[in-house]
C-alpha cells in the first residue's frame, strides 16, 4: 500500500514536471529554475559517483564543467551544430580527467582533496591566459579563430538562436533527460560489481586493493565517467546562456557547488545529491534573492550566501555527516517509535486489565 | 626588473611563505588535519593588520606583531569548540568543516568589509635602499624579518619548552604521549592556536606587501600546501627550503613566461611535487642515507601514497 502510494506520488511529480513548460506557470521563471534544478541534479549526480561512491572528494569537478563549455563554445564557432558537439564536450572533460587524475587519483583522501583544488586553480588561470600563450606561437596558430581561441577573461560569446522561446523550451527537456540519464547511470554502477569495488575503496583502499579490486583503475574509469556528465553539462549550460568565460565555468564556486550539493542531500547514496542539488537552488534562488527589512535596517540576502553554504557545510559536517537523507532516516525512526509508543498505550496489553 | 634583483625579492618573500606555511605543518603534524580555514585566517590577519594601521595609526611594522595573540586565542576556540568534534571521524570530515569554516569566514569580511580590494599603503611602502647595486625593497626586509624571527622563537619554544616538546611528542606519537601524562587535548588546542596565530601573522605581514580582498588567501593556501608538501613536514629547515624553492620558482616564472602565469607554476608545482615526491625534497635526500625517516604526513593512513 505504501509503496504504491509513493510511486504514485513519483508519478505525479514527473507528470507535473512534465507540464510546467506548457502550463506557463509564473510566465517562464518556474521552467527556468526547472532547467538549472535538473543540470545541478545531474553535476551533483555526476559527482557523487567519485566523491561518493569511491570517497575521494574533488574540489576540481569545475574543470571539467569549464572545459566542456569551452569545447562546445570553440566548436560552435567554428560552424559545428552544437548538439553534435555534446559528446565532444563529456569526450574532452573525459580525457582531462584521465590527463589530472591518472597522477592525482594515486594520492590519498586529504591530498587528493588539495592536488584537486590546485589543478582547478591552474586550469582557470591557464584558461584565462591561454589566448596570450598561443598567439606568438608558430604552430598553435592556426587553432586560432579571428584571433581568440578561449577569448581571455572576456570569454566566448554564441550566436543566439531566432525563436529563443522554442529553444529554451526544447533544453528544459534536454535537461531533464540529462538527469534522468545521469541518475539511470548512477543507479547501474551503484549495483554493480564496478559500484562495488567503488564502495571498497571507500572503506578501506588497502583492504580493497588486497581482495582483487583493480583500485587505481576503478578510481580512473569512476572519475572519467563523472567528468563525461559534467562536461555535456557544461555543454548545455554553454549552449543555454550563449556566454561563458573562465571566471564563471571554470571558477571555484563552480567545484564547490559540486562539492556542496550531494553533501547536503547524502553523500555517497543515490538519491541524496538530488535533493542536495534542490535545497542548493531553491537556496541560491529564494533566499538569496530576498531582502529583509526590519524598520531602516535593511538587509539583502544575497550576500550571506557562502554564510549560509558554509553553515550548512559545518552543521552538516558535526551533526548529520548523511545529509539530508540521513536527517529523514532519524526523523522516521523517531516518528515510528512514538507512534508505536502511542498505539501501545491505547492497547494495553490484555493480561493486565 | 632584472634576474638579481628578482631572486633578491623572492628569498625576501620566502621568508613570508615560510611563516604562513609552517602553522599549516605544525597543525597538520599534530592533529593530522588539513586545515582550510588556514586560508580564512590569513585573510582575517590582513585585514585586522588593516584596521590597526588605518583606524589605529599603530605603526605598520608593529601591527603584525599585535595580530598574533588575538589569532592564537581565535585558534585556541576553534580547536576547543568546533574542530575537536571531529578528530575522530575519517579526515575528509575536517577538510570539509573547516572548508565551510572558511566560507564562514569570507563572508563575514564581505559583510564588514565589502569586496573591495584593499591595500596598506604606509610611508615605508615605496622606501628602497641599494645593497650592491641591487634594490632592496625596506617593507619586503622587515616583513622577511618578522617572519623569521617568529621561526625562530618557535624553533626555541618547541625545542626547549615544556609544551614544545609536547607539542612534538603529541605529533610523533598521540597514543604515546597520553601513555606518558600529556594532556593531549590542550597540547592540540596550543598547537592549533599557534598554527592559526603563524597564519594570522602571515596574512598581516602579506597586508604591507600584496593589495588583498575577502578571497585572498585561496592563492596561498594552496601555495602553502605546495611549500609543505617539498619540504616535507615536521621540519623547519624544510619548510623554510621549501619556501625558498617555491618563492624562486615563481621568481623565474614571472621572468621567463609571464606574470599573470605565476600562480600557474605555483599550483602546477603543487600537484606535481605531491604526485612524484610525497616525501618531500629531504624526503628524496634522506632515501639515500636511511630508510626509516617517514614520510610527509607519518606512517600508516595519513601518508599520501
Amino acid at each position: 500500500m505504501l509503496r504504491s502510494r509513493k510511486t504514485w506520488l513519483y508519478l505525479a511529480g514527473l507528470i507535473f514536471l512534465l507540464w510546467i513548460p506548457f502550463s506557463g506557470i509564473g510566465g517562464g521563471y518556474l521552467q527556468t529554475l526547472g532547467f538549472l534544478t535538473f543540470l545541478y541534479v545531474a553535476l551533483s549526480t555526476a559527482w557523487n559517483i567519485l566523491g561518493g561512491y569511491a570517497g575521494q572528494t574533488s574540489f576540481g569537478h569545475g574543470t571539467f564543467y569549464g572545459l566542456g563549455a569551452y569545447t562546445t563554445s570553440v566548436l560552435v564557432l567554428r560552424g559545428m551544430h552544437p548538439l553534435a558537439t555534446l559528446p565532444l564536450a563529456g569526450l574532452v572533460a573525459s580525457c582531462y580527467a584521465l590527463l589530472w587524475g591518472y597522477p592525482c587519483l594515486r594520492l590519498r583522501g586529504q591530498y587528493f582533496a588539495i592536488a584537486t583544488i590546485g589543478v582547478g586553480e591552474a586550469t582557470r588561470l591557464l584558461m584565462l591566459n591561454l589566448d596570450d600563450l598561443i598567439k606568438d606561437n608558430a604552430w598553435l596558430k592556426g587553432v586560432l579563430h579571428e584571433g581568440v581561441l578561449t577569448g581571455g577573461a572576456t570569454g566566448l560569446m554564441l550566436p543566439t538562436p531566432g525563436d529563443i522561446h522554442s529553444y529554451a523550451f526544447g533544453f528544459y527537456y534536454g535537461a531533464m533527460g540529462l538527469m534522468f540519464a545521469s541518475l539511470l547511470v548512477s543507479w547501474k554502477v551503484k549495483n554493480s560489481k564496478f559500484g562495488l569495488g567503488l564502495l571498497a575503496i571507500n572503506m578501506d583502499l588497502d583492504a580493497a586493493e588486497t581482495l582483487g579490486v583493480k583500485t587505481a583503475y576503478y578510481k580512473n574509469l569512476a572519475l572519467m565517467l563523472s567528468a563525461f556528465m559534467v562536461g555535456i553539462g557544461g555543454s548545455i549550460y554553454a549552449q543555454y546562456v550563449f556566454y561563458i568565460d573562465p571566471q564563471t565555468v571554470f571558477g571555484f564556486p563552480m567545484s564547490i557547488a559540486m562539492v556542496l550539493m550531494p553533501t547536503i542531500g547524502g553523500i555517497g547514496t543515490l538519491m541524496g545529491p538530488v535533493w542536495g542539488a534542490v535545497v542548493y537552488i531553491v537556496v541560491q534562488d529564494q533566499i538569496l534573492t530576498a531582502n529583509l527589512e526590519f524598520g531602516d535596517f535593511k538587509l539583502s540576502l544575497s550576500s550571506l550566501h557562502l554564510l549560509i553554504y558554509g553553515g550548512l557545510l559545518v552543521l552538516i559536517v558535526l551533526f548529520e555527516p548523511k545529509g539530508i537523507l540521513g536527517l529523514h532516516k532519524r526523523l522516521a525512526a523517531a516518528w515510528a517509535k512514538r507512534k508505536k509508543e502511542n498505539s501501545g498505550k491505547d492497547h494495553p496489553p490484555a493480561g493486565s486489565g | 626588473m632584472d634576474l638579481p634583483a628578482l631572486l633578491v625579492s623572492a628569498t625576501l618573500l620566502a621568508g613570508l611563505y615560510a611563516t604562513m606555511s609552517y602553522g599549516l605543518a605544525l597543525i597538520y603534524g599534530v592533529m593530522k588535519i588539513v586545515n582550510l580555514a588556514h586560508a580564512g585566517v590569513m585573510m582575517w590577519g590582513a585585514y585586522l593588520a588593516f584596521l590597526f594601521i588605518t583606524a589605529m595609526g599603530i605603526n605598520p611594522f608593529l601591527a603584525p606583531l599585535l595580530t598574533v595573540p588575538v589569532f592564537f586565542f581565535l585558534g585556541i576556540l576553534m580547536q576547543r569548540y568546533i574542530v575537536r568534534r571531529v578528530m575522530s571521524a575519517p579526515p575528509i570530515s575536517s577538510l570539509l568543516l573547516l572548508f565551510g569554516v572558511w566560507l564562514i569566514m569570507q563572508n563575514i569580511s564581505y559583510l564588514l568589509f565589502s569586496g573591495d580590494t584593499r591595500a596598506i599603503t604606509t610611508k615605508y611602502t615605496l622606501s628602497t635602499f641599494l645593497v650592491g647595486g641591487i634594490s632592496i625593497s625596506l617593507n619586503r626586509l622587515v616583513v622577511f624579518c618578522v617572519g623569521i624571527l617568529a621561526l625562530v622563537s618557535l624553533r626555541y619554544f618547541l625545542g626547549h619548552t615544556y609544551m614544545g616538546k609536547a607539542i612534538r611528542a603529541t605529533a610523533q606519537d598521540g597514543d604515546a604521549s597520553k601513555l606518558v601524562g600529556i594532556d593531549t587535548a590542550r597540547v592540540m588546542e596550543v598547537a592549533f592556536g599557534i598554527g592559526t596565530a603563524l597564519a594570522g601573522l602571515a596574512g598581516s605581514l602579506m597586508a604591507l606587501i600584496f593589495a588583498f580582498d575577502p578571497d585572498f588567501g585561496r592563492s596561498h593556501l594552496l601555495k602553502g600546501f605546495c611549500i609543505v608538501v617539498l619540504g616535507g613536514l615536521e621540519s623547519v629547515v624544510g619548510v623554510a627550503l621549501g619556501s625558498l624553492v617555491l618563492a624562486i620558482a615563481e621568481a623565474l616564472s614571472v621572468f621567463w613566461i609571464m606574470p599573470a602565469m605565476q600562480d600557474f607554476v605555483s599550483f602546477a608545482l603543487l600537484v606535481t611535487v605531491l604526485v612524484v615526491m610525497p616525501g618531500g625534497m629531504l624526503g628524496v635526500l634522506q632515501k639515500f642515507k636511511r630508510d626509516d625517516f617517514p614520510p610527509a604526513g607519518g606512517k600508516g593512513e595519513d601518508a599520501p601514497l
